[in-house]
């Protein structure tokens, strides 16, 4: 275990003091097997599938219900064994169209019990000899088991390592930088050894000559008990505890802070030779791999204003409202349900009760936070430069928004709005109240646009 | 910038926010002003207190009149315009007619902020505009330096320790402690820098401002001035041009001003600012040079800021980082 306080990425925010995350990091996760799951056909943001089953078939978990329709986009299965009782097409917040596939279980206590006692598969109890399993299975296993990156972007994983780029180090992203997030934390814990056999698969399939497990210094305790299982094992497995501090666990700046390069603009990690993975999708390929079960289940953090703030490792498809009423309830009237990290996440409901709460767990979905919902009021910018000299991109939001509000996208170009990574720091600090984040990413989008229409004219 | 009416948004990541407000701010560099007010009342009197309030009153009028006027939301309550109205005070001798201070207060306000579109807007310290302002109008009605008068029935006019030192006098009224303490003839707010060093570091530690700037500030007036400002080279009087003029005032309240300069090149910007201040100390007609130091660096904000480029992630990056 190596502690690095040097390495670092520019700028960030100290967002967290770590009360948030106390709420559930000592809460051991649970298991829940929901009696309906609603599966969705899209997965992570940006993604779409086609439903590959018709309503009255019989399904079993890991069956295949969904294939891709878009660049970005993994397959989808079953997470239960049951029928397929509707197929459903609803608005989601953002009022784009969204497929859900309801299925019913028909055998109540399945799987459910094998799950409560993890640890008594082999993969769970020591390291496994891969040596029989080759790289080209392993990719192969991953696009077909619907791998995504389960950190957020959900990005599908056997693209990554699809790349023809020679692939140094595989860094293994657990810093979980997200305040009031823990699942990434408890499944450390809980399932070491899986992740940490995931972790070899992963260096397997890149052919990478070391990993690098990276997490914030907040959670000392998962780095003691991975390096006790690492402990004389001769695997060439690191284990880095780096700084907490937002957004630590960015792509670009966790490669900033470890590797200390930076990912040229326009560019992947795999030109310069690195490939992030999720600790989570560490997990689910050790999964995939040595139980043969697809991307069906994952851990997800309900927290926040719910009387009992719990970890859940439940079936991709389990209601929202099921897990806000497993864990009590909601502790206020006037609450905001958000999607993922309260920096990133998304808000799907404000202040109604439980019922109104519609949506399920997805692959990317790591957290259900539910916040006291505020009002916030913008005011004009003072220029005190906090969002400049905090932006992990380096660049200058208030200007940025500015040049937005006045619509002049060339100027938002020449300020960069397109190497904006959308970390919502600079709208953290601002003391104006400016919706900087928001505006900027709304500039990115715009700036990438301008610039397809200039390539079309140009290629025209 | 920014000022345009927002449309209403709710529910917009990030769902946590800071605490800290343009208020919260602002109160933060009233109250780090406080001790030098309450210093400059002790030093030379009531007229100070009440010079202090007319600017105050006269700013926040002046605002608030504007944005009235204007139709503009009022944007008073974030307590600028007092900042402005104290800072601007500061910048007078005791003996200033009122009328003075109001004119300032109202061209701080209006020309030097309201006009350029508000609070961040200002390209320049609108404290130092007013100062500016008359200075070039009425000089004569800002000249009359004072003794401080604890004890003394009337206040004597007097030089200040800078044109003393520019004048080629020997300083023998005054001794550092004196001019460390604020026991000198002055403008309200400058003499005390003890008083204004303890203001800053509260700010210092409210995180409101960072240290950098001034410390440039500062070095950069006290190397030129002992290189050049003796008879020969290396034999400046470092304590004097330190704690002599405006120079802890202008380097803890008015290079750190927010928007006058540019946040990302404020350390440049105290470098120039620093430069041409010991320039007209040295050389110009004034003894003090903070004032229209702080100003022509103000003006080159921009200018610098277009020299100096940002490191933006993942851009122009060096051919080591490529293996």
């Amino acid at each position: 275990m190596k502690y690095s306080s040097r390495n670092d990425f520019h700028g960030g925010i100290h967002c967290s003091d770590g009360t948030d995350k106390e709420l559930s990091n000592k809460n051991p996760i649970r298991f829940y097997q929901p009696k309906t799951v609603e599966i969705s056909m899209k997965q992570s943001a940006g993604s779409s599938g086609e439903v590959a089953v018709s309503i009255g078939d019989r399904v079993t978990k890991g069956q295949l219900i969904g294939t891709p329709t878009r660049f970005g986009t993994a397959n989808i299965h079953a997470s239960i064994n049951g029928t397929v009782q509707d197929i459903v097409t609803t608005k989601d917040s953002q009022d784009n169209d969204i497929t859900y596939v309801v299925i019913e279980t028909d055998t109540p206590d399945e799987t459910g019990e094998k799950n409560r006692t993890p640890n008594t598969t082999e993969y769970h109890r020591g390291f496994v000899d891969i040596s029989s399993i080759s790289k080209e299975d392993i990719i192969t296993s991953m696009k077909e088991g619907g791998l995504i990156g389960m950190g957020g972007a959900g990005f599908p994983t056997h693209v990554k390592y699809e790349t023809t780029n020679q692939i140094d180090y595989v860094l293994i992203n657990a810093a979980e930088c997200e305040p009031y997030l823990t699942c990434d934390h408890r499944l450390m814990l809980e399932y070491g050894y899986a992740i940490l056999n995931g972790v070899c698969l992963f260096l397997k399939a890149a052919g990478a000559k070391k990993a690098i497990l990276c997490m914030e210094d907040n959670k000392r305790d998962a780095a003691e008990h991975l390096s006790n299982l690492l402990f004389q094992k001769d695997l060439p497995i690191e284990i880095k505890l780096l700084r907490t501090r937002y957004p630590q666990g960015g792509e670009k700046q966790l490669i900033e802070a470890v590797i200390g390069m930076e990912v040229p603009a326009g560019k992947l990690p795999a030109d310069i030779g690195v490939i992030i993975n999720n600790v989570g999708t560490a997990k689910a390929l050790a999964d995939l791999i040595f139980a043969q079960t697809p991307l069906v289940s994952r851990c997800i953090t309900v927290t926040g204003k719910v009387k009992k703030p719990s970890n859940f490792i439940v079936p991709i498809g389990t209601r929202y409202a099921e897990l806000i009423e497993l864990c009590g309830g909601f502790t206020t009237v006037n609450n905001r349900v958000i999607v993922g990290g309260p920096m990133t996440g998304t808000a799907v409901l404000f202040g109604g009760g439980v019922s109104d709460l519609e949506g399920s767990v997805t692959k990317t979905s790591s957290g259900l936070l539910v916040l006291e919902d505020q009002i916030i009021i913008e005011t004009p910018c003072i220029r005190c430069g906090q969002c400049e000299r905090i932006c992990p991109a380096g660049l200058a939001p208030f200007k940025i928004d500015f040049a937005c509000i006045n619509e002049d996208y060339t100027l938002c170009e020449k300020l960069y709005a397109t190497e904006c990574i959308s970390c919502g720091s600079c709208s953290y600090v601002c003391p104006a109240s400016r919706e900087l984040a928001h505006r900027t990413t709304k500039a990115k989008i715009e700036v990438l646009k301008l610039r397809m229409e200039r390539r079309k004219k140009h290629n025209g | 910038m920014g000022n345009k009416a927002t449309e209403f948004m709710h529910g917009i990541r990030p769902h946590i926010r800071a605490t800290r407000t343009t208020k919260e701010i602002m109160s933060d560099v009233v109250i780090a002003l406080v001790p030098a007010l309450i210093g400059s009342i002790y030093f030379f009197g009531i007229q100070s207190l009440i010079l202090v309030l007319t600017a105050v009153t006269t700013c926040v009028l002046s605002e608030y009149l504007w944005q009235r006027l204007r139709k503009e939301p009022i944007r008073v309550g974030d307590v600028s315009a007092v900042v402005t109205g104290i800072l601007l005070a500061f910048n007078f001798p005791a003996t200033t007619p009122i009328w003075i201070i109001m004119v300032a207060s109202v061209f701080s306000i209006i020309v030097a902020k309201q006009i350029f579109g508000g609070i961040g807007n200002n390209f320049a310290n609108p404290a130092l505009m007013g100062r500016a302002l008359i200075m070039l109008l009425w000089p004569g009605n800002i000249a009359q330096y004072v003794t401080t008068n604890h004890g003394a029935a009337d206040a004597v006019s007097s030089a200040t320790v800078l044109s003393l030192l520019k004048s080629g006098k020997e300083i023998v009224d005054y001794s550092y402690l004196d001019m460390f303490i604020g026991n000198i003839p002055g403008a309200l707010g400058e003499t005390s820098k003890l008083l204004l060093l303890i203001g800053f570091l509260y700010l210092c530690y409210r995180q409101v401002v960072n240290f950098s700037a001034t410390l440039t500030y500062i070095i950069t007036v006290v190397a030129i001035t002992f290189i050049f400002g003796g008879d020969g080279f290396f034999t400046g009087d470092i304590l004097t041009n330190l704690l002599g003029g405006g120079l802890i005032l202008g380097a803890c309240f008015m290079i750190t001003d927010y928007p006058s300069v540019a946040p990302r090149v404020k350390v440049s910007i105290a470098f120039l600012a620093g430069v041409i201040t010991a320039y007209i100390r040295i050389w110009g007609i004034l003894p003090e040079g903070v004032c229209f130091g702080i100003l022509v660096g103000n003006c080159l904000s921009g200018l610098v800021e277009q020299v100096i480029r940002p490191h933006i992630y993942g851009v122009n990056l060096k051919k080591s980082n490529l293996n």
